[in-house]
């Protein structure tokens, strides 16, 4: 009688292949950038958002911390940047992407000056240190969090305050004045111009340090792409509303680092263009992204990176379709029409505001109860992000609102963004499952809402 | 309708099995205390419900498991979660319950049902031990008592000390402190039920207080941990007869109800007689219930039985 062995679950997920491609073109991106240096390139280090235009324009190597930090983790290997981060005095409380991305500065720093840490171990500390070239100057274009403020600015003085540092400062879009919503009121106007005006200044402070006049061209041209492969990402994300889902958050999790710091240029267009076709084609032939699919749902948090191959399968394993998130829908030049590619700077100030964590409460349940009704959603998985407070914060209020105006549930889980030690899979498996169950006994009993009776 | 359905909880710390009938009366049950989750402790649980049951592992019609380890539970044709088997074996025996508070070895649970015993939400403890029966266990083993007795202990206490640690580990050394400080064990024990009373009221927060309200569980055999949670949510709180086997029930029901009955087979609110052993009900309290004499228990109408 006690020889029942669980076999292991099939795996059920069903992968847009072009994200393969995807991954080719970032860890090109990486290995380019590894030899910048070499190449003769002025390297900036920056955090927040996607300033990548700009310093393209410039004629820049750049390397996005947040994005080397989330790097590592989806492929194991920040351990030994958080240990030098910890042996810096930075603890597993602070923000795992900064954490890791500070204890790479000490690596290169170390790495540059020939210093050993203690408690790295020289081959961790060789590779680590070797691959990310130290930085000629900083940009923080960090809105939402006061880490991700900080975060260059400590970067600054692990670099012995010796490197130019340029801040960015984001207004806070509270969405509480009478004619606030979401892209429009005087808040949003007055919010804009106060960070395109600052962009304009960034642009004298990049002549300074390149010693050249600034590209506006090379800007304009830049953004086109730009936003021609956003419009491209914005319908294949509309596809994904259909019955079974053709592709999931998953599949557009993988695809987050081309759109967030890839160069704007044809190869990037090309890649939406095929990722938009092959949603299509699924559509087209009826294949799905989950076998099986019986839910439906949303899934509030940033990725924790060390997890996707993982999350994605357990998800559908279940016959689970995630198909929307904030950190999805509402990030990443996600609002395409407000880029004016002759003139970009103010399309791109807004887009930089438009930070998944700068809104207050009112915008931030307007997004989630749209995208959760535009999807036809049964339910909402929160990633309680251990160290990021800013996305977690209102993740509450979300989940009430969820439940009182759409009549769906929700669960929360611990984890984090590129630290796997406070993930513990069980505590997910027995929520989601509990969730799955509950909305299984309201659709075989019809008390679940006619709109959400999912294609069980 | 005839037969015999089983119900496995396999849990972090204790085994739980029951057998029921077609109609969902019990005739068996049995809790197995384990080191861990275990396949052996699991199979002592599982004999010991069909002995006293006087059926053997041939005739059960349908196993249902929950639990951590449900998915160990051999001959299973289903697994449910705890906070579902939780929710109905609960409602099962306290008809008309809104919120289960279910603190078992290893976690803690707050459930609101509908009016069908149903989940409309839950909130569980994440990683931390603070206000599981663990957590009692970490108490009772620095006070140098029998954890029969801490909660007896707990209730002699008097004065209201600050027990700022609720982490298990910390708290241990807390309380080491207070007892090097020749402060009286029994309000020791007390201050630390009361904090990990408000440590459950923070989980009910999640999810809405809501009456009448019932515990469950292990630790809901505690007398002082049920009376300092009442105080904390400002309601009374109810124990069924056997809090420790309302997953293992609920998952007992669902046994009967996979065994190809639709939901409109179901009888409306039937009284069956759920305990044909004896029921002391020493500590029951259950609304509708008389808790002792026959055994009688309500059984509500959102579980699916009929008269066999």
């Amino acid at each position: 009688m006690l020889d029942t062995v669980e076999k292991p679950a099939e795996d059920k997920s069903n992968r847009l292949g072009i994200t393969r491609v995807g991954g080719q073109l970032i860890s090109d991106y990486w290995e380019d950038l590894f030899t910048a240096r070499e190449q003769g390139k002025q390297i900036v280090w920056y955090n927040g958002g996607a300033l990548n235009p700009m310093f393209q324009a410039a004629g820049l190597a750049w390397c996005h911390g947040e994005a080397f930090a989330a790097r590592l983790a989806a492929q194991r290997l920040e351990g030994p940047a958080q240990l030098a981060g910890a042996e810096y005095g930075y603890n597993a409380e602070l923000c795992s992407y900064s954490r890791t991305h500070l204890g790479c500065s000490v690596l290169t720093l170390q790495g540059t000056e020939g210093d050993q840490t203690g408690v790295v171990g020289a081959h961790d500390q060789e590779v680590l240190a070797a691959k990310l070239p130290a930085p000629d100057f900083f940009v923080n274009n960090y809105a939402g969090c006061s880490t991700g403020q900080q975060w260059d600015g400590i970067s600054y003085r692990v670099f012995g305050k010796k490197l130019p540092i340029f801040n960015i400062s984001h207004p806070f879009l509270w969405g509480n004045k009478p004619d606030a919503g979401y892209l429009t009121g005087e808040e949003w106007e007055d919010a804009s111009k106060f960070v395109a005006e600052q962009l304009r200044t960034l642009i004298g402070f990049l002549e300074q340090q390149t010693g050249r006049p600034f590209d506006y061209d090379a800007l304009s041209e830049s953004m086109t792409y730009i936003k021609r492969a956003a419009e491209l990402r914005r319908e294949g994300l509309d596809l994904c509303k259909a019955k079974p889902a053709p592709a999931t958050f998953w599949d557009w999790i993988a695809s987050v680092a081309p759109i967030n710091f890839l160069p704007g240029d044809q190869a990037l267009v090309d890649y939406f263009a095929a990722v938009r076709d092959e949603i299509q084609h699924r559509i087209d032939n009826g294949i799905s992204a989950v076998k099986d699919e019986r839910y439906r749902l949303y899934f509030d948090g940033i990725m924790n990176w060390n997890k996707l191959g993982f999350l994605s399968r357990k998800f559908a394993e279940y016959g689970v379709a995630v198909l929307a998130g904030r950190y999805i829908q509402n990030a990443f030049w996600q609002e395409p029409q407000l880029i004016d590619t002759t003139d970009p700077i103010l399309g791109m100030a807004q887009h930089y505001l438009l930070c998944p964590t700068n809104h207050g409460a009112k915008t931030l349940e307007y997004l989630t109860l749209r995208d959760c009704e535009e999807y036809d959603l049964d339910g909402l998985v929160f990633h309680s992000t251990r160290t990021c407070r800013a996305f977690t914060g209102p993740q509450r209020l979300l989940a009430k609102s969820a439940r009182d105006k759409l009549g769906i549930p929700s669960i929360f889980f611990e984890g984090d963004v590129a630290d796997a030690s406070f993930y513990k899979d069980g505590l997910l498996e027995g929520r989601l499952v509990a969730m799955l169950e509950a909305i299984d006994v309201r659709r075989r009993r019809g008390s679940l809402p006619a709109e959400f009776t999912g294609i069980a | 309708m005839t037969g015999h359905y089983l119900g496995v909880d396999l849990g972090s710390t204790t085994a739980k099995a029951v057998v029921v009938d077609g109609t969902g009366a019990m005739t068996g049950t049995s809790v197995v205390q384990m080191g861990a989750v275990s396949r052996k402790g699991m199979q002592r649980a599982i004999d010991a419900a069909l002995g006293e049951a006087g059926i053997a592992e041939h005739d059960l019609t349908a196993t249902v498991s929950t639990g951590y380890g449900r998915k160990l539970v051999p001959g299973r044709h289903q697994t449910y979660t705890e906070i579902t088997c939780h929710a109905l074996g609960t409602a099962a025996l306290c008809p008309g319950v809104r919120l289960i508070i279910d603190i078992g070895g290893q976690d803690s649970k707050a459930i609101t049902v509908d009016a069908d015993g149903l989940v409309d939400e839950f909130a569980m403890n994440d990683r931390c031990a603070s206000g599981t029966g663990r957590f009692y266990d970490v108490l009772a083993r620095a006070l140098e008592c029998d954890i029969g007795t801490l909660g007896d202990l707990a209730l002699r206490g008097r004065q209201d000390l600050e027990v700022s640690s609720m982490c298990a580990t910390f708290a241990e050394t807390e309380i080491v402190s207070m007892l090097a400080e020749g402060l009286p064990e029994a309000d020791i024990a007390a201050s630390v039920h009361r904090a990990i009373a408000g440590r459950t009221l923070a989980l009910v927060a999640q999810v809405g207080r809501h009456a009448p309200v019932v515990m469950t569980g292990g630790v809901a055999q505690n007398p002082a941990a049920v009376r300092y949670l009442a105080k904390a949510l400002d309601l009374n709180v109810t124990v069924p007869a056997y809090p420790q086997i309302t997953g293992a029930y609920g998952a007992a029901l669902l046994a009967v109800e996979s065994s190809g009955r639709s939901p409109s087979d179901r009888d409306a609110d039937t009284d069956r007689e759920l305990f044909p052993h004896n029921h002391t009900g020493s500590e029951h309290s259950c609304a509708d219930c008389d808790g002792t004499g026959a055994g009688k228990v309500h059984l509500g109408s959102s579980i699916g039985v009929r008269p066999s």
